[in-house]
């Protein structure tokens, strides 16, 4: 553990069930860790004041923005993202598909951190009401959409079953 | 939200055409693997910073980049004394006095905005570039700026370009009609002061961004960027850096949302590509959240002054005069076409023949403005559904009514409005009466009496809207007489491959509009094969050539000139199919039909080819050919049909294609805290021959969604320094999922006569949110003082002004009767 | 947009928290981060050191005081915590009533109490609902510790009576007696949005507490209200009598959201509102 303050530190991550041990900056938030050291760009930035949610990543199963957490507070903590949704074939997951069948995204530049907030959601309640939804989905903004189809496609995926 | 089908057109459907088939592009972006410019990397490259001016307006003394050079890891700098050695400035759209703007990639000389890109620094990584940006001193004397309009046209006014000699940067006057002849027949004559539509954009979630590559061997840059399009990024770019259009390579892929405010990145992209030059390396440009809310492609703020409304006794609407004055920021980027493109839609919905607006393009310390969602016509169909709603309640007309006497009818159609623009189809009564239900508009008083009950105002609104598309590039001649643009094209190429796979290239550059998708439905249905068996590749690149002047995506057209360039490669593409099989099998080429991957002699299915065969001998087993066989590589530009319109009366066909949009919906007010809440809502859309419905309901919804946060939330506010208020989505709020009311959609098909597939373009909306909101809160206000809704921003704050001193707006509103 | 660079240190102790933070001029506590971090990417504020207060396990927990009068919640709980919280649904539901409406899950599953008080934007949401509470504030030092009330923790505009050196380790929510409720009212930027003016109150049968948000650099009591209602009467015309000149007695701040003068309506309006739903709920 970090016990000496420090400008730079070797970090442990468990990334989507690999660990990724690095040297990072203290000041390196965890959205550029992942898209910029790491190659994992399915995570995206859309703002600079944590507002938007494209950045929504799973830190120890909770829902979390990365782009207002730093790389070395994520250090012993398992992080999912959008990469560890699918399996390693490509199959995706019954949320994914959902959101397909429903036409819940178009540009898709949203479409991550709204598939790992409403991922948070299902795991925690499988069969969300709309109105669940919307509360889990309250910290991602869609500029596409307008979310009538995403919030449809989330409670689908949970009637359906296992996300 | 329910969706309600309603007789889908008469287009003779395949397969593939007119169903709702899952989108291709899909599968990548929901696993995260789609490629957004932010996604590319190069080994080498140095990420962008610009240090912008704090200022809106200001002469830049001594800028000195020494410390920042010093920094360990930045690899160097641009200013704008460099640019202006390097480049010609930007070509100018405008006629005198806005022709004389000297726009340039960086400030030269003046900072005009805030937020405006002063230096260019690069670095080893992103946090030191941000750093290295610090260091950078740069003497700024500030001096007074004007942020209005209205008062920048003032001879005292502070001046932003000496070169003009004026702010103003273009006007013109358009007069359709016999103006003094409506008036004279009117039986009332309703004024309006002033009305105003607000300065906001569609803030797409992705940022502008570039990844740039400069080859020194050929003098060629490969520019991956989001821009959506390249064709004008081309004209702009390629003269400033006095190199031919050839040496810039544009690639996109997936692009995060454009709605128009991804057009006018050309400034950055120059400064790109000089870095890339000078720098010996790939640069990286992400723009900053708060960078592109201070800088970037704001909407065009408009005032209508003076407005006068002739109407007869029953309610016809015989005519308009307006004043309207536009505010165009501190650059004109696509300005100012937006002075002639509302003209597309002069007369909106409505059937009057006598029009005149006097247009008048001021600038002014603010962002630059460039085309956003709806792009000048949402302004001028706001203040033709402000007009109509002012002018029933003045003289006391129902607004459905009102609306029904005065809509070009369907039976009109196709229909020249007083301008020469030529609505192709559409049935509006029938469009309204369909929101209107949805809405449930019979119930309204019982809601209304219900909602009073509760402390609340209730009302119902309507927001009728076109959107026009499919431009013809001659009305800028109508700003200029100099240019030389005309037309418009497209261009697409579909080809059968080795193995017998089907490619499909775009000129396009979708923002999540999924051309890939029906381009596919469009090329199966055409060639005889299965969505799935047609590659559509992602994007768009130069390389391809496919592409021509005017290729991108804007300005609601991919199903006319996107899907008509897709068509006519897969009508060639099948036809030589047809010619080749029938050298093969030796029989007419009017004995082979294709489908199923298959061709065939009609009514013998044993004679068949599968499409790999005639891929194979094509590419690989060409001999013994008496002739030449076809290629199988086709390459289609669709050209709509155009003329040039009358510079002297400003008259000629402006675009192609008008798809309609009736939005209705009901609101609550509280009338303590004005706090406007939307309970109900409708949406119903005819954009003729829908190839994929499920993706053009999208687009409605997603029109829908930004219109609502224009109405309630979303503006571009200024202080009186030229301050922008707004800077970052804390204080601009756009909706977020809790925001959204309950949404109900339908549609119906109007097919055009005038496009290959009966489509017309859409996507884009025209604003119907906005005018059907401010529509149903003025309908709300009825009973609390009857306010006038003047403004197309309506937040809490407005709200409860209108409440508390109705009068104060409708003292802006003036009747004078026979 | 990107933080400078900083150092960071993740201590195993609150003593070793405070060490830290008495080191160096420039050392900020790190909690749940979700304005801190925003703030330095704008680089607005620039600590030299970052102290993450993350393995301060002694101030994560919820539990009673002795004599359970009070809730005691460690300054590090989050929101989301707070919101799924058997004791507090137990001893002052409107704590999780109201920080299910800060802006999101993301920034709830991080955002902590002690955070939120010690930011005290004007706009945040705990400053006047804990005013309005009576809540009291734990601050431990080098020196010793301290609990203070809201009055005297809510300094300024983001500035508390957390000194260098010093940690805001708990609040203490006094546990709802029978016959009291509690209400926050308020217009906020969109749903769960931020406040544009917000009222909380209590009320129970000592009268009323009122404490209004978003109109000055700290929470307002409104004291003159207060004395109104302390005779007891919580009809809506009383009430609204009682609210009377609350808005003129205010000096808030004009910007793009509101003027002032819609803001002083506002706190008005919030104000009955609030105590008429608190009293509402004091009854039930």
């Amino acid at each position: 553990m970090a016990t000496t303050p420090a400008t730079s530190r070797a970090i442990s991550v468990e990334i989507n069930g690999t660990t990724y041990e690095r040297e990072v900056p203290a000041s390196r938030l965890l959205v550029h860790f992942l898209r910029d050291d790491l190659d994992l760009t399915g995570t995206h930035v859309g703002c600079d004041t944590g507002s938007c949610g494209a950045c929504t990543v799973l830190v120890n199963g909770q829902a979390v923005k990365s782009c207002t957490l730093l790389a070395v507070q994520a250090d012993g903590a398992a992080v999912r993202t959008v990469e560890g949704l699918a399996s390693e074939d490509g199959d995706l997951t019954a949320l994914q598909q959902s959101f397909s069948d429903h036409h819940a995204l178009q540009c898709g530049y949203c479409t991550p951190g709204m598939l790992m907030s409403a991922t948070a959601l299902l795991e925690r309640n499988p069969q969300p009401s709309e109105d669940d939804v919307k509360i889990a989905l309250q910290g991602n903004i869609c500029r596409c959409t307008g979310y009538w189809n995403i919030i449809d496609a989330v409670v689908a995926a949970g009637k359906g079953g296992a996300a | 939200m329910t969706a309600v089908e309603i007789e889908p057109g008469t287009l003779q459907k395949g397969a593939a055409i007119g169903q709702s088939v899952p989108r291709k592009e899909d599968k990548r972006l929901v696993q995260g693997q789609g490629v957004f410019v932010d996604d590319v990397k190069r080994h080498g490259m140095g990420y962008l910073h610009f240090v912008r001016s704090p200022y809106a307006h200001a002469k830049i003394g001594s800028v000195d980049v020494s410390a920042a050079l010093e920094l360990p890891g930045v690899y160097g700098t641009l200013t704008g004394d460099e640019v202006a050695i390097l480049t010609d400035p930007f070509f100018q759209i405008s006629s005198p006095p806005g022709a004389h703007v000297k726009d340039y990639a960086l400030a030269v000389g003046k900072v005009r905005y805030l937020g405006e890109p002063v230096v260019a620094v690069v670095a080893e990584t992103r946090e030191l570039a941000r750093d290295a940006a610090e260091l950078v001193s740069v003497d700024y004397e500030p001096l007074e700026a004007v942020v209005d309009a209205r008062t920048a046209l003032a001879a005292e006014a502070p001046l932003l370009h000496e070169e003009c000699g004026t702010n103003m940067s273009w006007e013109g006057v358009y007069e359709w009609g016999d103006l003094d002849a409506a008036f004279a027949e009117a039986d009332h004559v309703v004024k309006i002061g002033e009305l105003h539509f607000h300065r906001f954009n569609s803030t797409p979630l992705e940022t502008d961004g570039a990844l740039v590559e400069y080859n020194r061997g050929v003098g060629q840059w490969t520019i991956h960027t989001n821009n959506q399009f390249p064709g004008f990024a081309g004209i702009m770019m390629g003269p400033a850096l006095r190199v031919g259009i050839d040496k810039l390579r544009f690639v996109t892929q997936d692009i995060g949302g454009g709605f128009g405010n991804k057009i006018t990145t050309h400034p950055q992209l120059v400064a790109a590509c000089l870095l890339a030059r000078k720098l010996r390396r790939a640069i990286q440009w992400t723009e900053w959240r708060t960078d592109f809310h201070q800088s970037m492609s704001h909407g065009n703020e408009r005032w209508f002054q003076d407005t006068e409304v002739a109407v007869k006794a029953d309610g016809t609407l015989l005519g308009f005069r307006t004043k309207a004055i536009d505010d165009a920021g501190a650059y004109l980027r696509y300005e100012p076409l937006g002075g002639v493109i509302w003209a597309q839609v002069a007369a909106g919905l409505y059937k009057w023949r006598n029009i005149r607006l006097e247009f008048t393009q001021a600038m002014t310390n603010k962002a630059p403005v460039s085309p956003n969602r709806g792009y000048s016509r949402m302004q001028q169909l706001w203040f033709t559904e402000r007009v109509i709603d002012i002018v029933a309640q003045e003289l006391g007309f129902d607004p459905v009514e009102i609306r029904k006497r005065n809509y070009v009818q369907p039976e009109d159609m196709p229909y020249e409005t007083p301008n020469g623009c030529v609505y192709d189809s559409g049935d509006y009564p029938r469009v309204l009466d369909l929101a209107l239900e949805l809405v449930g508009y019979g119930s309204i008083e019982e809601r209304r009496r219900e909602a009073a009950a509760r402390g609340k105002l209730l009302g119902v609104g309507i927001g009728s809207t076109l959107d026009s598309g499919t431009n013809n590039f001659a009305q800028s001649r109508l700003i200029n007489p100099e240019l030389q643009f005309s037309g418009n094209n497209e261009v697409a190429t579909v080809k059968l491959d080795l193995f017998g796979e089907v490619i499909v290239t775009l000129g396009t550059t979708p923002q999540g509009q999924g051309h890939e998708t029906t381009a596919a439905q469009v090329v199966a249905d055409i060639i005889g094969c299965s969505v799935d068996q047609v590659h559509v590749r992602a994007g768009h690149d130069t390389y391809w050539n496919s592409h021509a002047g005017f290729s991108g995506t804007y300005a609601s057209q991919f199903a006319v000139t996107g899907l008509g360039a897709v068509k006519g490669a897969s009508d060639m593409l099948a036809g030589q199919m047809k010619q080749l099989a029938s050298m093969v099998l030796q029989c007419a080429p009017d004995d082979i039909e294709l489908g199923e991957g298959f061709a065939r002699i009609k009514g013998v299915p044993e004679a068949a080819l599968p499409f790999m065969a005639l891929g194979a001998i094509v590419n690989m087993n060409n001999a013994g050919f008496p002739e030449d066989p076809p290629t199988l590589n086709c390459r289609y530009v669709y050209r709509p049909p155009f003329e040039l319109p009358d510079l002297e009366r400003k008259f000629g066909n402006l675009t192609l294609t008008y798809a309609t949009q009736i939005h209705a919906c009901v609101v609550e007010i509280d009338r303590e805290t004005g706090v406007t809440e939307i309970v109900d809502y409708a949406a119903v859309d005819d954009c003729g021959t829908r190839i994929n419905p499920r993706i053009v309901e999208g687009q409605v919804m997603g029109a829908t969604a930004h219109a609502i946060g224009a109405a309630l939330w979303e503006t571009f506010a200024y202080d009186d320094e030229g301050n922008l208020l707004t800077p970052n989505f804390y204080d601009y709020h756009v909706p977020h999922a809790l925001d959204m009311p309950p949404l109900k959609t339908a549609a119906i098909e109007s097919p055009s006569p005038f496009t290959p597939l009966g489509t017309k373009g859409m996507g884009e909306g025209g604003g119907g949110g906005i005018h059907c909101i401010c529509a149903a809160i003025q309908d709300a206000l009825r009973a609390a003082g009857g306010a006038i809704v003047s403004d197309s921003h309506n937040p809490y704050h407005r709200v409860w002004e209108l409440l508390r001193d109705p009068e104060a707006t409708r003292a802006n509103v003036e009747v004078v009767s026979r | 947009m990107l933080l400078r660079e900083v150092e960071y240190v993740r201590p195993a102790s609150v003593e070793e928290a405070i060490r830290l933070l008495a080191g160096s001029d420039g050392a900020r506590a790190l909690a749940g981060g979700q304005t801190l971090i925003n703030v330095m990417k704008a680089r607005a504020a620039a600590p030299d050191v970052l102290v993450d207060l993350a393995d301060l396990a002694e101030l994560r927990t919820i539990a009673f005081s002795a004599d359970e009068s009070l809730l005691e919640i460690g300054a590090m709980v989050t929101s989301t915590e707070l919101a799924s919280s058997s004791e507090v649904e137990v001893a002052r539901p409107i704590l999780a009533e109201v920080v299910s409406t800060i802006a999101d899950v993301q920034v709830r599953n991080r955002g902590t109490i002690g955070g939120n008080v010690c930011v005290n934007d004007p706009t945040n949401h705990l400053p006047p609902l804990l005013s309005a509470l009576a809540a009291t504030f734990t601050i431990r030092g080098a020196g010793g510790e301290r609990t203070i009330s809201a009055g005297e923790f809510f300094v300024g505009v983001y500035m508390t009576a957390v000194g260098p050196g010093e940690l805001l380790t708990k609040v203490s929510v006094p546990t709802r007696r029978p016959g009291t409720g509690d209400a926050m009212e308020g217009v906020t930027l969109g749903a769960h949005g931020t406040y544009i003016v917000s009222a909380a109150a209590t009320v129970g049968p000592g009268g009323a507490r009122v404490a209004i948000g978003c109109v000055s650099s700290v929470p307002v009591r409104a004291t003159q209200m207060e004395g109104r209602l302390a005779a007891g009467d919580f009809s809506e015309g009383a009430v609204r009598a009682a609210a009377e000149g609350l808005g003129a007695s205010l000096d808030p701040p004009s910007d793009v959201h509101a003027s002032a003068d819609y803001r002083r309506h506002l706190a008005e309006v919030s104000a009955v509102r609030a105590v008429l739903k608190a009293a509402e709920r004091a009854k039930g």
